[in-house]
């Protein structure tokens, strides 16, 4: 079933395919009919040889626009034309079969040329008149003519003037029938403006006139036409051209026709030349000149679209290139960058808007030369400056010049420090040409570069440059400037050798960051040394450095923590302005924070309420004072750093340096908000072999005696021995101190040792040896061979050193 | 003034002590040497330095105390010593000859105002000075 429907549905299309195809081949053939009806009746030859066969021209056209399928409707139109005008229907058929295949092999021809059906290019004329007119029209001609002859229609003789007239007819045909039909069948253009309309119709009666005068006299005017053809085409090409082709053609034809006018005398052939050469100038005439005309007006709506766009284009990269401009000179003024272009032959410099501005004019206020451009630059830079351009000129080819800072004063006496780079371009031979370049002005970098240099210094002042060795105290001590801010910042930690041996160690914090916040804190830890010198309490000297922040007032808001240990008894005392609490660590682990002290920061309030906490610092217990940063950070509250820092001390102290640095890998990570200090402390056991280093003033002996006697308390030797060792130590000491160095400073290195019962102590220094003089000159050394088994004294010239050895029981 | 060492000074009967507290060294010598005599008034001429709370005395110290005896005795004034035996700087005097210069008792209550015998003539102190030139 469902089969069958395809089929009769494939063969209902193929038959209405069919049926269309012969409904418009029928079309064709009535045409075809009709025309040649007319053009028979302008018979020149028998019945049937005209000079006009439109049905030719409606033939190929025909073939062009609906295909070559419309064959039949052709040729069953040309053989029902012939028929009744031929002897017999065998010559209709002939016949018939040239007139089909004459416009056929014209349209397989023209399409094979690849003709526009536009006949807008000079080959696509060329194409029709040659080959669609002039060469296939040979066929039909000799085809029709040939039978006229065979069938003794027209007597042999006659063959040339039948062959002509019927070539001559068809070839008009095509020249004068095919180029209006397809001019017709033109792309429909915009309503046509009314001066254009006009202008069409005076051609055309124009033409209409002349064409009718021209043919109906006797004078041989006809190339009077031959203006108004070319008006047509020139201002109305194929559209006006074609038309007006047909109306001159159709007339003289008809001139020649009726014998009148030009076409009065001579025989058939002469009119027939005459008129075909008419109409062939005319055909020939119009088509050129439409088809160069349009082909001229293609080029030039071509170029003018081309122009148009390369307008656009123009316009578009010149808003583009000011645009650029524009963004590159806002660049120049954010970036205080100008630059500038100096040919060099000219000597014409020219400048950025920005150039202009870092040397305090207004943008392209004035022409610049060379002289112009570094006439602000100080002395001593410009000789550079000249030097570096003659040398680059000297070297005569391209090259970078060495970047160059140099200073400017301005109109106003301000001075500003530029950055120039420049590059020379040299032409043949070395020749200068050209040298462009930038200039920075980094007046503000270097401004911003020496503050920050200074609060860099001033902070590095802050800390001490390292802690000091204390014996039986271990130090250690961290500084985390923040990542985020390159500013330095205002925390800081002290540790202080008291004259009485106590180690004061301080930490404090003041609120803010750079310059300033850097030199009240360099002002407080120095003030607080002093105190710490003078006070033996640390509420005291937390209360002098209160009433010192009250005197000078300062803005900053300053918190800190000072503590006094003595090494000797482990006993800290203690005061707290507004700091986070110490925290102390016992040596199991177990931490607590010295929370009691605890009094307002510094400077906050008029009254002072600082007072001392007491704790025990036993031996293996550890002291952390730090500042908030270590406990404080974003997204974790105080309480939880410091139940963290609590943590961490769990974990064990017993290398300090490792403990630092895990609490702070620990609490702080890598993205530090704010400054930390960290400053850990605890006492130690002396080492068998001590080892002293002080600086040789009569104020440290007291610190080194508490440390020798400690020593030997350690080492358990008997206070017998001890007194003695302590005097002979102290005595070679003194005269260290009292003689070595003159009125210059100097060290004294101590070292005590204990081996095979013995105590050996060497007392080293790195001055001058003097012999003692006086009475009391040697009094000391004399004591200490009193004392000591042995006492050596080896002066050298770098320093003396000073030997002793006594035996003891341990 | 250092906290190394404080004076302390008493008109006990006759005699006016001067008590030596903490140590004396390099350091504050002449420090203590001037707080010694300007504790002693003028017309005392019984004059005690009691060093029992001396915790050490190094040889300016002992250096301190000849010169003071020497000023005194060209005044004609008495200056004895008091150094108790178990202390520790009394090794130190000793070795100094210290005890050949000055009168020196381990205790307060040992010491006379009336000269005693051989200790009575200023030269004689310092003839024995000079014969023994700090060992």
């Amino acid at each position: 079933m469902q089969a069958t429907a395809e089929e009769s549905r494939s063969a209902g299309t193929t038959a209405s395919r069919l049926l269309r195809r012969a409904g418009t081949a029928l079309l064709v053939a009535a045409a075809y009919y009709l025309t040649a009806r007319l053009g028979l009746r302008l018979a020149l030859v028998a019945e049937n040889v005209t000079p006009v066969w439109p049905a030719t021209g409606i033939a190929l056209v025909a073939f062009l626009v609906l295909g070559r399928t419309v064959w039949p409707g052709v040729a069953l139109a040309a053989f029902l034309v012939n028929l009744p005008i031929s002897t017999d229907a065998l010559a209709a058929g002939a016949t018939a079969v040239g007139n089909t295949l004459a416009p056929l092999v014209a349209a397989i021809l023209l399409q094979r040329a690849g003709l526009r059906r536009e006949i807008d290019r000079l080959r696509d004329a060329v194409a029709i008149v040659f080959l669609g007119a002039l060469a296939s029209m040979l066929i039909s001609a000799t085809i029709g003519a040939g039978t006229l002859v065979l069938s003794d229609a027209v007597p042999a003789r006659e063959f040339p003037a039948a062959w002509a007239v019927w070539w001559a007819g068809d070839a008009m045909g095509v020249l004068v029938v095919a180029p209006f039909l397809l001019s017709l069948l033109l792309p429909r253009e915009r309503p046509a403006s009314w001066p254009r309309r006009i202008e069409a119709s005076v051609l055309f009666g124009a033409l209409i006139a002349v064409s009718f005068a021209a043919a109906s006299t006797g004078l041989g005017i006809l190339f009077l036409v031959l203006p108004f053809l070319g008006w047509a085409a020139w201002r109305f090409q194929l559209r006006g051209a074609a038309p007006a082709a047909l109306l001159a053609a159709g007339i003289a034809s008809w001139a020649a026709a009726d014998r009148v006018g030009p076409f009065e005398h001579g025989t058939l052939l002469d009119r027939m030349l005459t008129l075909q050469a008419f109409n062939a100038t005319v055909a020939f005439s119009s088509l050129f000149f439409a088809a160069v005309v349009t082909d001229r007006m293609r080029a030039r709506r071509a170029l003018e679209r081309a122009a148009a766009e390369l307008e656009d284009r123009v316009r578009l990269r010149t808003s583009e290139l000011s645009a650029a401009h524009e963004q590159l000179a806002e660049a120049q003024h954010v970036a205080h960058v100008g630059s500038w272009e100096w040919l060099i032959p000219e000597n014409r410099v020219s400048w950025s808007d920005e150039m202009y501005r870092i040397h305090g004019y207004r943008p392209q206020e004035f022409p610049v030369t060379f002289e112009k451009a570094i006439e602000l630059v100080v002395d001593e830079d410009m000789a550079r400056i000249r030097r570096n351009v003659e040398a680059a000129f000297d070297r005569g080819r391209d090259q970078d010049l060495p970047g160059n800072e140099y200073r400017i004063v301005l109109a106003d006496g301000s001075e500003r420090v530029l950055l120039g780079k420049a590059r020379l371009q040299v032409g043949p031979g070395g020749k200068p040409l050209r040298m462009v370049g930038t200039v920075h002005d980094t007046t503000e970098e270097k401004q911003a570069e020496r503050e920050h240099r200074i609060a860099e210094t001033l902070q590095r002042s802050l800390l001490p440059d390292r802690l000091p060795e204390i014996p039986g105290v271990a130090l250690s001590a961290r500084y985390v400037p923040a990542t985020t801010d390159m500013e330095v910042g205002g925390d800081w930690y002290d540790v202080v050798q008291l004259p009485n041996g106590h180690v004061g160690l301080a930490i404090g914090d003041v609120a803010g960051h750079g310059l300033r916040a850097a030199s009240t804190m360099g002002q407080l830890r120095m003030s607080l040394r002093a105190y710490a010198l003078e006070e033996d309490s640390p509420a005291a000297v937390v209360r002098r450095v209160h009433g010192l922040v009250n005197r000078l007032h300062l803005p900053e808001i300053v918190t800190l923590v000072y503590v006094v240990f003595d090494p000797d008894s482990g006993a800290i005392r203690f005061a707290n302005a507004g700091h986070p609490p110490p925290l102390l660590i016992a040596p199991n682990g177990e931490a607590r924070y010295l929370e009691d002290a605890l009094a307002p920061p510094v400077g906050a309030v008029i009254e002072e309420h600082y007072v001392d906490g007491t704790a025990n610092l036993a031996s293996g217990s550890t002291l952390v004072l730090f500042t908030d940063g270590l406990v404080e950070r974003r997204g974790i509250s105080i309480a939880e750093g410091l139940a963290r820092l609590v943590d961490e001390a769990a974990n064990g102290t017993n290398d300090l340096e490792a403990f630092c640095d895990r609490v702070l890998a620990s609490l702080v990570g890598n993205q530090v908000a704010d400054d930390i200090a960290l400053l850990a402390v605890r006492p130690v056991p002396l080492t068998v072999a001590l080892h002293l280093r002080v600086a040789a003033e009569p104020h440290v002996l007291a610190s080194l005696r508490r440390t020798i006697r400690r020593w030997l308390r350690e080492m358990n030797v008997e206070p017998e021995s001890a007194n003695d060792t302590l005097i002979a130590c102290g005595e070679a000491l003194a005269n260290v101190i009292q003689h070595a160095y003159g009125a210059g400073d100097g060290a004294i290195e101590l070292d005590l040792t204990l081996a095979d019962g013995s105590v050996d102590v060497t007392v080293r220094d790195h001055g001058r040896w003097r012999p003692p003089s006086g009475a009391e000159g040697g009094r000391g050394l004399d004591l200490a061979r009193g004392l000591m088994d042995r006492v050596e004294v080896d002066p050298g010239p770098h320093g003396t050193v000073v030997r002793m050895r006594r035996r003891v029981r341990a | 003034m250092s906290d190394l060492a404080r004076v302390r000074s008493e008109q006990q009967g006759p005699l006016f002590v001067v008590c030596v507290e903490g140590e004396v060294d390099l350091s504050n010598a002449l420090e203590m040497a001037s707080a010694i005599e300007g504790a002693m008034p003028d017309d005392a001429t019984e004059l005690v330095v009691d060093l029992t709370d001396t915790a050490y005395l190094d040889s300016s110290g002992v250096g301190l105390l000849v010169r003071l005896a020497e000023r005194l005795r060209h005044r004609r004034r008495r200056l004895q010593l008091v150094v108790p035996a178990g202390s520790p700087i009394r090794v130190a005097l000793e070795l100094c000859g210290i005890p050949q210069i000055v009168p020196m008792a381990t205790r307060l209550e040992e010491l006379r105002p009336e000269a005693e015998p051989g200790w009575s003539s200023p030269g004689s102190g310092a003839s024995v000075g000079r014969e023994e030139p700090g060992r």
